[in-house]
């Protein structure tokens, strides 16, 4: 299927169009920040990014991943029951490009040869992802340094792009196919649209100016790395908290627990954060990060070179810079890279 | 049910009540061998003393459901380990203050000094206790029965 | 350059050189606009890299539990109120700490300027109690005293109460203020609407605890949160336990909070979680008389009693 292009005021129809086969979610100012929630028309078009990534949509904070009743008179005592997932199709309008790279990176982790979290890829498989390309991107991304970009065509159904008057739509997928047929009434993308669209890339792309450079972290050896000496130093003003973990569209870890009130109980899973001591805690009291400069130097390692090693050379950072802004003692990323890299 | 017979039915509140060892705990021994009447809605755990006392025990009973929570130690300058309802006292008051605040409903959080020998006070106190909580209602805002998730 | 930041330097500098402490603990240039970060200075070099402006809301306090080096530390009046907590606490010993004092005109609050200038800011400066942000194709100027906190807005406290070195002469203390409006307007509410507006407070609340590692009060080896047997609070982003964590980690800070903010200033979705600390402030105020980290030689309330304390609500 080739290039749509649709008129930016009829965005909205079109948005409402679509909500007849989708649940339809797009970005939304909320206050002072941009969130995405459901789209009934109206969504933001001129925005950098949302405070928190959209990851929720997937691996939402709290699930409940099945409930049980001990109680052995129960008609369903001790049968393991998972609440209907509301797996209705969902359409998500207005991601960036590095969002949607970063589920594809996490699509990797979450389903390997070894076992497939039907969590993640049940709600992936309902979702239909309309990416927004940044035309204006953030002082503090650097997703070109990371194997993505803010025209990045990886993890998305279809590319939007904002023209000014028009928004070109280009279907990566047949999901995306299948939405743009769904909604209809597109006109065919002519080479003008096309080559404005390339221009644009060109000028988002060389107006990122956060670099970093990875090539000395890709040589040298984990060991290498883990044993330099500038951890301390970043580790120094880390308070440990959760927040670089928890705004990090590639960050997946979870806790697992039972919460259980007299005979009846959930099973849910929560996000859980590697800066905490309790992370990696084990029951024996024996702790193998107990200390603050293991733990930084853990969540830098494992995004930096854990993951490119063990996935296929993605790394585990797609650049959207969150954790740059969000950072209460500023820790930026950029810097701990460039000392991985010295 | 019939309409009648429900509206004969009354709410019996749940009071997670902790006394001291020493002094209210004692009361309460005393109200029962002297036969003194009181409602049974309470539900007794015994603490060492009210210095013992933590918030955290207070959240947890209206977490789990409790309709109302009492606590009841020793006069202050009667504290059998001197001074640990001094400390209580300042404690009660700020959280207390603190619930009150965030929207917990009056009625529900008790606090009293009954010594060893207050048997019939004990009685009298509970009697209040059980009709203050009774008269607010089953606990909603601060009782968690299932996870609250998507 | 602030006359604050020449002499922060000066002093830092001779501390290192003179061997007086092993670090001094300040603020440094942040990577992105409005941003200071925690500067670990241990040579006199790494001093001269000091700063002090309007964006040093991180309280450094926070850094001095467990430490086992001797440390200067840069404070602002409500950040030395807590330096003397910890002190009282037996967190850091008295002659481990030196107190660089510095007396404190209020910090900026970033969403305040986000809501006068919604464009992306690239830069900002400060110049003459003005800040002018800069972005792709805009300059704004405003003035920095629209820009502050809320609980700068309300500080009585702008001077150091103790130190060992001031910075610059003691700035005016603000009067006539009514710091608690809110608070009583809050109180006067029936019991249903105040539970309704607490329960929308923390509702986008995401645990990270961002506001209690920023505090410097939160230094417990194993938090409540974590503590398992029995467990106290579930982990998830259920109401109730949201609530709960809010309303037993200022409970816990009660009779020692200084107001200095640094738990608003850390949380990335904004939570007004000092409207749950300053009620327990204003009720210490009233019923005992007490300020937290104003003398080294007063005990915070909890730890001590009086024969006639208030208990009127006690049967």
């Amino acid at each position: 299927m080739a290039d749509m292009i649709l008129k930016k005021k009829a965005l909205a129809d079109f948005l409402r169009s679509l909500g007849r086969s989708y649940q339809v979610f797009g970005p939304k100012q909320e206050g002072g920040e941009v969130r995405f929630g459901p789209a009934d028309g109206e969504v933001l078009l001129d925005y950098q990014n949302s405070r928190l990534s959209p990851k929720e949509f997937f691996f939402p904070q709290s699930e409940r991943m099945f409930e049980f009743n001990a109680d052995p008179k129960a008609e369903d005592a001790f049968l393991l029951k998972e609440r209907p997932a509301n797996l209705r199709p969902r359409l998500l309008f207005g991601i960036r490009p590095c969002d949607a790279k970063a589920f594809a990176v996490l699509d990797k982790i979450y389903g390997n040869d070894q076992y497939t979290d039907t969590y993640w890829f049940d709600k992936r498989e309902a979702t239909t992802l309309i990416g927004l390309a940044c035309n204006r991107p953030c002082a503090t991304c650097f997703c070109t340094s990371v194997g993505c970009g803010p025209f990045h065509e990886e993890g998305l159904d279809v590319l939007a792009v904002d023209l000014g008057e028009d928004v070109l739509l280009r279907p990566l997928t047949d999901k995306g196919e299948k939405a743009l047929e769904a909604a209809g009434d597109l006109a065919k993308a002519g080479k003008k649209a096309a080559a404005s669209a390339k221009a644009l890339k060109t000028e988002a792309e060389s107006s990122i100016t956060s670099r970093v450079d990875m090539d000395k972290v890709n040589e040298r050896t984990v060991m290498e790395l883990f044993e330099a000496d500038h951890w301390a130093k970043v580790a120094q003003r880390c308070l440990n908290c959760g927040v670089c973990t928890y705004v990090c569209p590639t960050c997946h870890c979870f806790d697992i627990q039972d919460e259980v009130s007299g005979q009846i109980g959930d099973r849910v899973r929560n996000w859980d954060s590697c800066m905490s001591w309790l992370f990696t805690q084990h029951g024996t009291g024996h702790n193998p990060r107990p200390d603050k400069t293991s733990r930084v130097r853990q969540r830098f390692m494992h995004k930096f070179k854990y993951i490119p090693l063990k996935r296929g050379g993605d790394i585990g950072c797609v650049g959207c810079g969150r954790c740059v802004v969000q950072c209460p003692v500023n820790i930026d990323v950029r810097d701990v890279v460039r000392d991985m890299n010295a | 049910m019939t309409a009648a017979e429900k509206t004969k039915e009354i709410f019996q509140p749940k009071i997670v009540t902790f006394l001291c060892n020493w002094c209210s705990y004692g009361a309460a021994d005393l109200a029962g061998v002297s036969r003194m009447a009181y409602p049974p809605n309470i539900r007794v755990i015994r603490i060492p003393c009210t210095g013992r006392m933590s918030p955290k025990f207070i959240l947890e009973a209206f977490r789990q459901g409790a309709d109302g929570v009492w606590v009841s130690g020793c006069h202050p300058g009667d504290c059998h380990y001197i001074a640990g309802n001094y400390f209580a006292r300042r404690k009660f008051t700020l959280f207390h203050d603190l619930l009150s605040y965030v929207g917990l409903e009056p009625g529900r959080l008790h606090f009293s000094w009954i010594s060893s020998a207050e048997g019939e006070k004990f009685a009298r106190v509970a009697t209040e206790v059980v009709e203050a909580v009774r008269a607010v209602g089953p606990s909603d805002r601060f009782a968690k029965e299932r996870i609250e998730v998507a | 350059m602030d006359k604050r930041t020449e002499k922060i330097r000066e002093i830092a500098k001779r501390l290192l050189s003179e061997g007086r402490v092993d670090v001094v603990l300040g603020y440094g240039p942040g990577t992105v606009p409005l941003r200071n970060a925690p500067l670990f200075a241990r040579t006199p070099e790494e001093a001269d890299r000091l700063v002090w402006d309007s964006n040093c809301r991180v309280n450094l306090a926070n850094f001095l539990p467990r430490t086992s080096e001797r440390v200067a530390v840069v404070a602002k009046g409500c950040d030395a109120r807590n330096v003397v907590g910890h002190i009282v606490e037996h967190q850091i010993k008295r002659d481990q700490v030196y107190i660089i004092g510095v007396p404190c005109q209020g910090m900026l609050d970033p969403e305040e300027v986000k809501k006068r200038e919604g464009r992306a800011i690239e830069s900002a400066v400060e110049s003459n109690g003005d800040l002018t942000v800069k972005g792709p194709g805009f300059e704004t100027t405003m003035k920095l005293g629209d820009l502050l906190r809320q609980n700068c807005l309300t500080c009585i406290h702008r001077n150091p109460p103790v130190y060992d070195e001031l910075v610059i002469e003691p700035v005016p203390e603000q009067t006539g203020l009514d710091r608690y409006a809110d608070i009583r307007e809050l109180l006067g509410r029936p019991d249903g609407e105040r539970y309704a507006y607490f329960k929308e407070l923390v509702k986008d609340c995401i645990r990270c605890y961002a506001c209690r590692d920023a505090c410097p009060l939160c230094y417990c080896h194993v938090c409540f949160v974590d503590e398992h047997m029995p467990q106290w609070l579930g982990k998830s982003i259920d109401p109730h336990d949201v609530l709960t964590y809010h309303l037993l980690r200022a409970f816990h800070c009660a009779g020692r909070c200084t107001d200095c903010g640094a738990c608003e200033a850390a949380c990335p979705v904004h939570i007004k979680v000092r409207q749950f600390t300053r009620m327990l402030e204003k009720d210490i105020q009233d019923r005992y008389g007490y300020e937290a980290g104003m003398s080294l030689d007063k005990l915070p309330p909890l730890s001590v009693y009086r024969p006639d304390d208030p208990q009127e609500f006690i049967k």
